[in-house]
């Protein structure tokens, strides 16, 4: 039986695309790990072997072992995101609505967005106590600003002849938000509420490393307490993938809701 | 009145009254003084540690790590920018992947920072120096991916060797490109040094808005708080106007 040969032209060519090029940094970066845990080169402890890492992230995604931490985490920021939609949707139609009102708060909304959010962790406490409330407060406000940043937005692509068309054909304001306003601002709605999940993840799991009971983030200071560096890092893998399928989950849930397609931004500048 | 002083006097109208609001609730006794200080007390214990506590000194620590990371993120960002447009193929196969961990919540990995650097401001930089390279890096490749192909094109025309076409074509090209980047980045370095500094209680300000919410010490907590929230407003609005400048 003829054996296939190895075409090392072929193979060149695979390795020369984006995917190829990822890949190969991929290994390259495995293996540079593990040479520089295995040989203790630069703090062992600091770089356990992948293998390690990837046997903890086994274990919390087949056993129930994170499950208490992961529902506190959950219960925190899906309440974050829903009391950010809900103020921050209604508000920005209600800023973006009139010009001179949006003059005079725009201004205010995107100076606030700058401060770190984390840093409103202690008067959370004071007011709700250690418990999910508090994270749960951190996470809204995160969630918030992009919210009602991107409706304003939304609002303001609003074609005014479209308002005054359904005005002359005697359109109640009712009307008017829910057939003209509503449909037009939909897409920037959905991006805003999803970069604003990015932000309320953040808030929520950072508060968590802070002062907490329970949740991700709580769980990776435990470990990092307790010198357990590979289960943090399986952690912090665990934490991202979800991030990720949420993002994805999210993305393609409004790519099917909203008619025009946005363009997607960034979490960071909103925790 | 012109149109834009109407609109600070209503700016600043907004945020005073609330201020108003908070200070006539606590002195009132509807609020109590143990959850809420009133902004002028705030004010006066901000003050006194300005002028007699080590909050300059704080905060000169905060503008420190700043200054370091923008520093950091600036050499390495623009050069490694420049190379992901100069190498078509890394470029592309590097730009999905920095735009994911860019909108990843890589803060949480601030105790492998800690495990690295110690509890030590090496800490905070190192992380938030993530947030400004990554920024910084995108507006570079774009900027240089963008300039428009005739003004190369007039350059060979007229002759100029390859350290010409890039002096005089190719950085005014991508300068205001890559300013956008900086101001991106400055805005995410400030954000991350101070949410840093607060939770793992190292380096300047949020560090001391740390150390009085542990000491429960209500009126230094508000102080800090309104010392962070200035610091950014100022930082923010520092950058507005460099911006303004740079773009005149």
């Amino acid at each position: 039986m003829a054996h296939a040969q190895p075409n090392p032209s072929a193979l060149a060519a695979k390795i020369h695309t984006p995917f190829g090029v990822q890949a190969l940094t991929l290994l390259g970066l495995v293996a540079i790990w593990e040479f520089i845990g295995r040989s203790g080169l630069l703090f062992p402890e600091l770089f356990p072997s992948i293998g390690e890492i990837l046997q903890s992230l086994w274990i919390y995604v087949t056993t129930p072992v994170m499950l208490p931490h992961l529902k506190a985490s959950l219960y925190e920021v899906g309440g974050a995101i829903a009391i950010a939609a809900l103020s921050g949707i209604p508000l920005g139609i209600l800023w973006g609505s009139k010009r001179s009102w949006l003059e005079i708060v725009e201004p205010l909304i995107l100076y606030a967005a700058v401060v770190p959010k984390i840093v409103i962790f202690p008067v959370f406490i004071l007011f709700l106590g250690i418990d999910v409330h508090s994270k749960l407060a951190v996470g809204a406000i995160a969630a918030f600003f992009p919210i009602s940043l991107l409706t304003i937005a939304g609002m303001r692509e609003v074609k005014k002849v479209y308002v005054d068309v359904a005005r002359t054909i005697g359109a109640s304001p009712v009307q008017i938000a829910k057939n003209v306003y509503l449909p037009a601002i939909a897409g920037q709605v959905f991006t805003g509420i999803r970069i604003g999940l990015g932000a309320a993840v953040t808030g929520a799991l950072l508060a968590e490393t802070k002062i907490a009971k329970a949740g991700l983030g709580f769980m990776i200071v435990e470990y990092y307490g307790q010198f357990r560096i590979a289960d943090m890092y399986s952690l912090l893998l665990f934490i991202f993938i979800l991030a990720s399928l949420a993002n994805w989950a999210m993305k393609s849930l409004f790519g099917v809701l909203s008619p025009v397609s946005r363009q997607s931004g960034d979490a960071g500048m909103y925790f | 009145m012109s149109e834009s002083t109407r609109l600070t006097a209503w700016r600043l109208g907004i945020i005073f009254g609330a201020l108003l609001l908070v200070e006539t609730a606590v002195r009132g006794g509807w609020i109590s003084t143990f959850f809420l200080a009133a902004p002028t007390r705030a004010v006066i214990v901000l003050w006194q540690q300005l002028v007699h506590g080590n909050a300059l000194l704080l905060t000169g620590i905060t503008l420190f790590e700043i200054a370091s990371c923008l520093a950091i993120a600036t050499v390495f960002g623009v050069l490694a920018g420049f190379f992901l447009w100069r190498y078509k193929l890394i470029g592309t196969s590097y730009e999905m992947p920095l735009a994911a961990l860019f909108s990843s919540p890589i803060i949480l990995a601030y105790p492998i920072f800690l495990v690295t650097f110690g509890r030590t401001s090496a800490a905070v930089i190192a992380l938030s120096s993530i947030f400004g390279l990554i920024p910084i890096i995108m507006n570079t490749k774009g900027a240089f991916q963008n300039v428009n192909p005739i003004l190369l094109q007039v350059g060979a025309s007229m002759n100029l060797s390859r350290q010409q076409l890039f002096r005089h074509i190719l950085i005014p090209a991508v300068a205001p490109t890559i300013f956008s980047g900086f101001r991106l980045a400055l805005t995410y370095i400030l954000k991350s040094v101070l949410g840093l500094e607060y939770v793992a209680q190292v380096g300047g300000v949020g560090m001391w808005l740390s150390d009085a919410s542990y000491k429960f010490e209500i009126e230094e907590v508000y102080a800090g708080l309104f010392g962070t929230i200035s610091l950014s407003i100022l930082f923010l609005y520092l950058i507005n106007r460099c911006e303004h400048w740079f773009r005149k």
